[in-house]
């Protein structure tokens, strides 16, 4: 292997030697692309931004600092230079111990650049993009359009020229693969194959339209985006729990579909509720920056995995969406790119601000059914006044009675909490006397709450369950509902002279705002035990029977309203004067299912507990909200705040009583929809903080939101958007068409996936250490024309896919394949095995399988059952194989566990989205190899696509006597066609036969089973197909799908 | 023309056998090892310097076992059994799930020394007592979480983030595979559950794929997709594989991609894996008294058949082993449990030390055992019979592989809460394991977002030469 192979390191390699090594013993000097990657690689880790490290108060990122050791246009003088020559140990640079060091032509590089006068520049990628000249070139009949121009001037100095267009099959198949992810049907390639032959460009052109606008093109790249976006299905960490996540999924889809300007695409994944008149959609789309990981172990700290959560957000943001790596000024300033670590902080305090929401939503069905049973509702509410004409009058008369009733006087008990059940659960106090519950939440225990309590006398205990943004549908339970179940309250009080003596409360009664029916438990909350359990009214709270609990559950949306309930104390407690009380609260919550690291937890999500001395009342407690507003004068309510009494007080009204069962029965056709988790807007702000380390129980000092100084400012001059919530203002900022990275950062990308490399190799880090551009003027060029072009991806890829450089042929002949290995002079097209997710449904397509339905949950294709099941996995997870058609749709929607990654997509380089990544490594290896021949998935797709192959061609038979041998050929055509876009060549051909003849002896003669075979197609029908034949059939086809071309893009 | 295409053709398949991408990573890290140039990814490589060790085992006990019932006796907290703690050592101090003002709780197992070295070993690991002069235990490790998770990913892959690459990967990626026909990471796991950490525990983090570790199972289809499809009989599988090459030829005859080669490689290696795996896995083979030593029964699973089968799988050239037990997590149930949890692994570990050394493998073997962190000195629960987690301080082993054998290095303070002599960080731990394979652990890096990534990480690691022979 020679040296330039060396230098020219495709996979990962961040080092920016590459070019710079290349150019090295020609000309002038380049700063950015030869001088500043050594600097940064060598020198900046002590000479760079980060104060901390800094040594010897020198900085080498810095004219004016550098200019104490450099003397412009005489190296000899310089003190930079000397140090670099000396060979005493002790004062060389790099330090021996840095584990750094520079070669002769790396030296020789620093001393002709302060030769030539030492002169700095700015980072390219810190400079914004500008519209640059388009140069002219020898080969102008060879240029498409500019971009081939940039390539071409690249070619012509480097003496090379380029390759010829690959042919109209073949382009066909790189179009539909590169814009749609599946591979054209045989017919498809036939037709358009003709029209480019008859049409030329315009067929072409057309082609490329009809690609861009298939529902197809958006899951294939917003797959690509979904590895930034680091989506999954489940939690990740231990429990790794089930999620719903799959509305912001298609919203990506959608997105990309729809041509959503990017800049768009990315406010909305940061701050689209705080759009005005944010729609569901716009709330989805801040599933972006939800997509973090979540740990609910035993035992977790909330506020730390809430802070992990945090600097994932940052990473995701950076990496996707700036092309930085900022992740490293969460713990110190950053050593080579000028970004301070106030500055992450201040980036930080932009999104700090939120609750970690999980909402219900709607699909379009869904939210029509919705608004159709809100009317029916307001239509009947319309009824009751109609009816009532005085029902004002009477609705303040009965406001006024209620707010005069007696209640007792509440005083609200801090809890302190052991948990007896050590199960490891948090119980975050809200600073209002109420207890958050985070963390482990296992389906079956008991905690038990301590508080005091200051009077003479106890009679009595008030239970809240509130609701809180941070709970399934805003809570008030814990479940995947939000609602709860509370098995028993008990509760034990001692006086505080004698701690240890306490008495357990008897409670006379209990009353509650609502009391549900009796019901059984959903399947859901199968505990597995030969056990009835049951849940209703508020005295299955106190009657001494855990089997029994109250619940909010009522299966619509009014379960997640906050509720109040009122227990009365069969004998009142004395508290002898100078003594107080100590009350201890048990909450039994035993009707959860049997698996706590599943989502069967049924528990009370925000609770608090308050006491009393004085009588408690009969009458039952008003909804909480309602009881807020009859405290105020009628005549203050605001048109909504009147019909939420209204739509209580019509309850206690019996003339109503008609209608009210009408309305109750219109609730129970509401939606169910599905969850979303989202990001909320936090009323209460946190403050954030440096933190030393970037440890969160750590922090420095106060940090106000703002953005790094390197990139464009913030600009909140004008009226808007100085008023918009802060973290809307950093989403416009980091879309601005002002940003230098952002726009050259999504082209990158998207340059990197039709080529295989990107522009810039490093597509995660255009800051200092990243690899130079192989031509940076072509990828300012594209910066430019998307942000010019309203942000268009599709006008991104139209311009991309129709330059010549994109239509040449991946042939690699032995001179470019010694000479430029790895393509970065774009000297032909590029061929590379497609992404995981291409592969599979490649697979099914060629076999006709494919579902080609767009959207919609997660589907559990088959998969080994023992991966989700202990010790292979944490916990029992449920992987319930799709036994329908379900099971052939696109690996975009193969639900993904994070712990337990689909076995075939992980085996060609998918990724668990534990973490954003931008650039997929792309292996080729024998677990690849064992997938492709064993998994069943393939054999289905070989043997369904052996039953088309017969089908078909038995159908186009010309004559009854169609000799053997010319059939079995048109077969193998249909086949290979279907698997790779074109006939086989004679050679191949001969292969294939002469397998399947061989083959067929083999099963004519019993030697294998055909039986077998086709046992691994259970879902198909094959009925009609003769068995042997079919069987030798589906060999041939195996063989066929697992050829590299096959998988591969050409 | 054609003599072109045939000279591509011979040029690629002799020299690059593999892919460019693998190309590239071979390339980088002959340039960082300094070594040869090697167009294999996974071939041998010469680390930075000779190295002790050839191969490692590391017999991770998910769930973190309790030292204070197991190496690191405490007779002061046996005294103080009952009582708070001091106030100063709780100062900072977070707990998973207990007030960490809670009870003292005193050793639940007597203790006796073992050995000419004299290590002091609990009476539930009476196996371990026996090879207690073949250990290197370290009484004073500590790590930084103290969440499962967490502390897994801290373990295995020198950072509680999840997407480093894990120590096995590190030690592929530096050394290569000497087994052409078995991975060369290779992961079991038993126990109760599967570990917490998840298969981020042998991932390979931005390392190529194939630096990962292959989950193995001791039942049924050892690797994942092993066995041929049904009615797909040996040589139909051959005759299936000659077809694939053959036409994967031509076309590589066409294109010139050198990819295609490597693919073509893949499927025969994948092949060869088809034979040796099951051939390691079939146990049978072994003598009874082999058998015997383990407790290993050929028909289930258990965590002693997963330690003879790493001995197989070292002997077969297979770099790095890991077996995962998760089952040491005693909230509650601290006796019963530790006792279960010792019944089933003691014999298996000390087994799996003689075995190797009575092979003459032991030198070049380097086995390590330990969770991902410790238990805390306070109860847990109202029976007096759980312990909390703990990172503070916790015990590890370590044998063979030119380790300094019976020989016990760090102390805790009197309650085994923190360490007060040679603390060893994971970190540390870490920088030692490479020095034993021959890797300057500061050196042993790769270009990653703009920084050089280490195993070690940017804190400051040592290589624990007391532990050195």
């Amino acid at each position: 292997m020679n040296r330039r192979f060396a230098t020219l390191l495709a996979w990962m390699c961040c080092c920016g030697m590459s070019v710079a090594k290349e150019n090295a013993t020609d000309g002038d000097i380049d700063f950015a692309s030869q001088v500043r990657p050594i600097l940064s690689d060598a020198c900046f880790a002590c000479h760079g931004p980060d104060e901390e490290s800094r040594e010897a108060d020198l900085r080498l990122d810095d004219p004016d600092s550098a200019a104490a050791v450099t003397q412009p246009g005489d190296a000899s003088a310089s003190e930079l230079y000397a140090r670099l020559i000396e060979t005493d140990p002790e004062l060389k640079m790099p330090p021996p111990d840095s584990g750094k060091t520079l070669d002769a032509s790396q030296i020789d590089v620093l001393k002709r650049w302060i030769d030539q006068g030492a002169a700095f520049e700015t980072h390219w990628a810190f400079v914004p993009p500008g519209r640059p000249e388009i140069p002219p070139v020898d080969r102008a009949s060879w240029v498409k359009n500019p971009i081939d121009a940039f390539v071409a001037r690249k070619l012509e100095s480097e003496g090379f020229s380029p390759s010829p267009a690959a042919d109209n099959r073949t382009l066909i198949r790189r179009l539909s693969l590169d814009l749609t992810g599946l591979p054209p049907e045989p017919d498809f390639v036939a037709t358009w194959e003709k029209r480019l032959q008859e049409d030329g460009e315009t067929a072409y052109q057309n082609l490329v339209s009809r690609l861009l606008q298939s529902s197809h093109y958006g899951e294939h790249w917003g797959r690509l985006w979904l590895d930034a976006a680091r989506y999954a299905d489940s939690d990740g960490y231990e429990k790794d729990k089930p999620r719903e996540a799959w509305f912001y999924r298609d919203w990506v889809v959608d997105s990309f579909n729809d041509d959503r300007p990017y800049d768009d695409f990315i406010i909305r994944q940061i701050a689209g509720d705080l759009l005005p008149d944010a729609t569901q959609a716009d709330h989805v789309a801040t599933g972006f920056l939800r997509n973090s990981m979540v740990n609910e172990e035993g035992g977790a700290d909330p506020e730390q995995f809430r802070m992990e959560a945090m600097f994932d957000r940052m990473d995701a943001i950076g990496k996707s969406i700036l092309g930085l790596t900022i992740q490293c000024a969460q713990c110190h300033t950053h050593k080579y790119d000028p970004i301070e670590q106030h500055e992450y902080y201040g980036m930080f305090a932009f999104l700090n601000n939120t609750h970690d929401a999980i909402v219900p939503v709607y699909t379009d069905a869904e939210l029509e059914r919705r608004q159709q049973v809100l009317r029916q509702i307001e239509e009947q509410e319309r009824l009751i006044k109609q009816a009532l004409p005085d029902w004002r009058v009477r609705m303040h008369r009965w406001a006024h009675e209620v707010a005069s009733r007696a209640e007792p006087d509440w005083t609200t008990t801090e809890l302190s909490f052991l948990d007896t059940a050590l199960s490891g659960s948090k119980f975050q106090p809200q600073g209002d006397g109420s207890c958050l519950c985070q963390s482990y939440a296992p389906t079956n225990f008991k905690p038990q709450g301590t508080g005091t309590f200051h009077g003479k006398r106890l009679t009595g205990l008030q239970l809240e369950l509130l609701t809180h943004p941070n709970l399934p549908r805003g809570g008030p339970g814990r479940s995947v509902d939000g609602t709860w179940a509370l098995s028993e309250l008990t509760a034990d009080v001692a006086l505080s002279d004698a701690p240890e003596q306490s008495t357990r409360i008897k409670f006379s009664r209990a009353v509650a705002d609502r009391s549900p029916a009796v019901a059984e438990l959903k399947p859901r909350y199968d505990n597995k035990k030969d056990q009835k359990r049951i849940t209703g009214g508020i005295d299955f709270a106190i009657d001494g029977d855990e089997t029994t609990a109250w619940t909010n559950e009522v299966d619509t949306p009014l379960s997640n309203i906050s509720q109040t309930a009122w227990f009365e104390f069969d004998q009142p407690i004395e508290i002898p004067d100078g003594q107080h009380a100590i009350v201890t609260v048990h909450l039994a919550q035993r009707h959860g299912g049997w698996n706590s690291d599943d989502n069967q937890t049924f528990n009370i999500g925000r609770f608090r507990v308050s006491l009393t001395g004085e009588v408690i009342p009969e009458f039952v407690p008003l909804p909480q909200a309602v009881a807020a507003l009859i405290r105020q004068a009628p005549d203050q309510w605001t048109p909504a705040e009147e019909a939420t009494v209204f739509s209580h007080w019509r309850t206690t009204v019996a003339e109503a009583q008609p209608h009210n069962d009408a309305i109750e029965q219109a609730w129970k056709s509401h939606p169910r929809g599905t969850t979303q988790l989202t990001l909320a807007r936090r009323d209460a702000p946190r403050a954030t903080s440096l933190l030393a380390r970037g440890d969160f129980l750590s922090p420095v000092k106060e940090v106000q939101p703002h953005v790094p100084a390197l990139l464009h400012p913030l600009k909140a001059n004008n009226e808007r958007s100085s008023a918009e919530p802060k973290r809307l203002q950093f989403a416009r900022w980091l879309a601005s068409d002002e940003s230098p990275t952002t726009a050259r950062s999504i082209v990158n990308r998207i340059w990197q996936a039709y080529f295989g490399v990107g522009l810039v190799e490093t597509s995660d880090d255009l800051g200092t250490q990243s690899a130079p551009p192989s031509h940076p003027e072509l990828m300012d060029f594209l910066a430019v024309e998307l942000i010019e072009n309203h942000w268009s991806l599709k006008h991104l890829h139209r311009l991309i896919v129709s330059s010549a450089t994109y239509r040449q042929s991946s042939n690699l002949t032995p001179e470019l394949a010694q000479r430029d290995p790895y393509n970065r002079l774009l000297a032909r097209g590029a061929r590379f095995r497609v992404p995981a997710e291409t592969v599979r449904d490649i697979t099914l397509a060629a076999g006709g399988l494919l579902n080609r339905s767009v959207g919609g949950p997660s589907v559990y294709p088959p998969a080994p059952e023992f991966l989700f099941t202990p010790p292979v996995s944490y916990g029992p997870k449920i992987w319930d194989v799709a036994q329908d058609d379900q099971r052939y749709r696109r690996a975009l929607y193969t639900f993904r566990f994070r712990s337990v990654p689909y076995p075939m997509l992980e085996n060609f380089d998918a990724l668990p989205g534990n973490l954003s990544c931008v650039r997929r490594s792309t292996s080729n290896t024998p677990m690849q190899a064992l997938t492709s021949l064993n998994e069943p998935m393939f054999l289905e797709c070989s043997i369904a696509l052996a039953a088309k192959t017969l089908r078909q061609c038995d159908a186009d038979e010309d004559g009854p006597a169609e000799n053997r041998t010319v059939s079995d050929g048109r077969r193998i055509r249909f086949a290979f066609e279907r698997c790779v876009g074109r006939a086989p060549s004679g050679a191949e051909q001969r292969v294939l036969s002469d397998y399947l003849m061989r083959q067929r002896e083999r099963i004519d003669s019993n030697e294998l089973s055909a039986e077998s075979i086709l046992s691994s197609g259970p879902l198909l029908d094959l009925d009609d197909l003769d068995a042997t034949e079919l069987a030798a059939w589906s060999l041939v086809c195996r063989v066929m799908l697992n050829l590299d071309e096959t998988i591969t893009r050409e | 023309m054609m003599n072109n295409l045939n000279r591509s053709r011979r040029w690629f398949l002799k020299d690059c056998g593999v892919g460019l991408g693998a190309i590239a990573a071979a390339q980088l890290m002959a340039e960082e090892s300094g070594a040869a140039s090697t167009a294999d990814p996974l071939a041998v490589r010469q680390p930075h310097f000779p190295g002790k060790v050839k191969n490692v085992i590391f017999l991770f006990m998910a769930g973190a076992p309790s030292h204070l019932e197991l190496f690191d006796y405490k007779p002061q907290l046996a005294k103080f059994d009952g009582t708070l703690p001091p106030a100063e050592l709780l100062k900072g101090y977070r707990a998973a799930f207990i007030d960490p003002n809670s009870k003292l709780l005193g050793p639940k197992f007597k203790f006796a020394r073992h050995g000419e070295s004299g290590a002091e070993i609990s009476e539930i690991l009476p196996h371990t007592a026996k090879v207690a002069d073949e250990l290197t235990i370290v009484k004073s490790m500590t790590t930084d979480a103290f969440n499962h998770a967490p502390a897994q990913i801290m373990m295995n892959t020198g950072s509680q983030l999840f997407g480093k690459p894990s120590l096995g990967a590190w030690t592929l990626y530096g050394l290569g595979s000497e087994s052409k026909d078995l991975p060369g990471f290779v992961v079991f796991s038993s126990g109760s559950k599967g570990p917490s950490g998840g298969n981020s525990n042998w991932g390979s983090g931005f390392l190529p794929t194939m630096y990962s570790g292959v989950q193995l199972r001791s039942v049924g289809d050892p690797v994942l997709y092993l066995s041929n499809p049904p009615g797909v009989d040996a040589r139909a599988q051959r005759d299936a594989l000659d077809a694939i090459t053959a036409l994967n030829q031509q076309h590589l005859a066409l294109t010139g991609d050198p990819e295609i080669a490597t693919r073509i490689n893949s499927f025969e290696m994948a092949y060869r894996m088809q034979s040796s795996a099951p051939e390691l896995m079939d146990i049978q083979s072994e003598t009874q008294q082999t058998l015997d030593l383990y407790g290993a029964d050929p028909d289930k699973p258990s965590f002693a058949k997963n330690c003879l089968l790493a001995r197989r799988l070292v002997e077969r050239g297979v770099r790095f082993v890991q077996l995962f037990h998760e089952a040491w997590d005693q909230h509650g149930n601290l006796v019963g449990g530790l006792k279960t949890n010792c019944k089933n692994t003691d014999q298996a570990c000390a087994a799996l030390i003689q075995d190797l050394k009575r092979r003459g493998m032991l030198e070049e073997t380097l086995v390590i055992w330990g969770g991902e962190f410790g238990r805390t000195p306070m109860v847990q629960g109202g029976g007096n019979d759980g312990r909390d987690h703990h990172p503070n301080a916790f015990t590890m082993w370590l044998a063979g592989g030119g380790m300094k054998a019976g020989t016990t290095l760090g102390e805790s303070d009197e309650f085994g809460f923190n360490v007060t002599r040679d603390r060893v960080h994971v970190r540390d731990l870490h920088a030692t394991i490479l020095n034993q394979l021959g890797f300057d652990h500061t050196r042993l890096s790769v270009k990653f977002q703009g920084l050089d990534q280490r195993l070690t990480g940017v804190e400051p690691a040592r290589v624990v030469r007391e532990l050195l022979a």
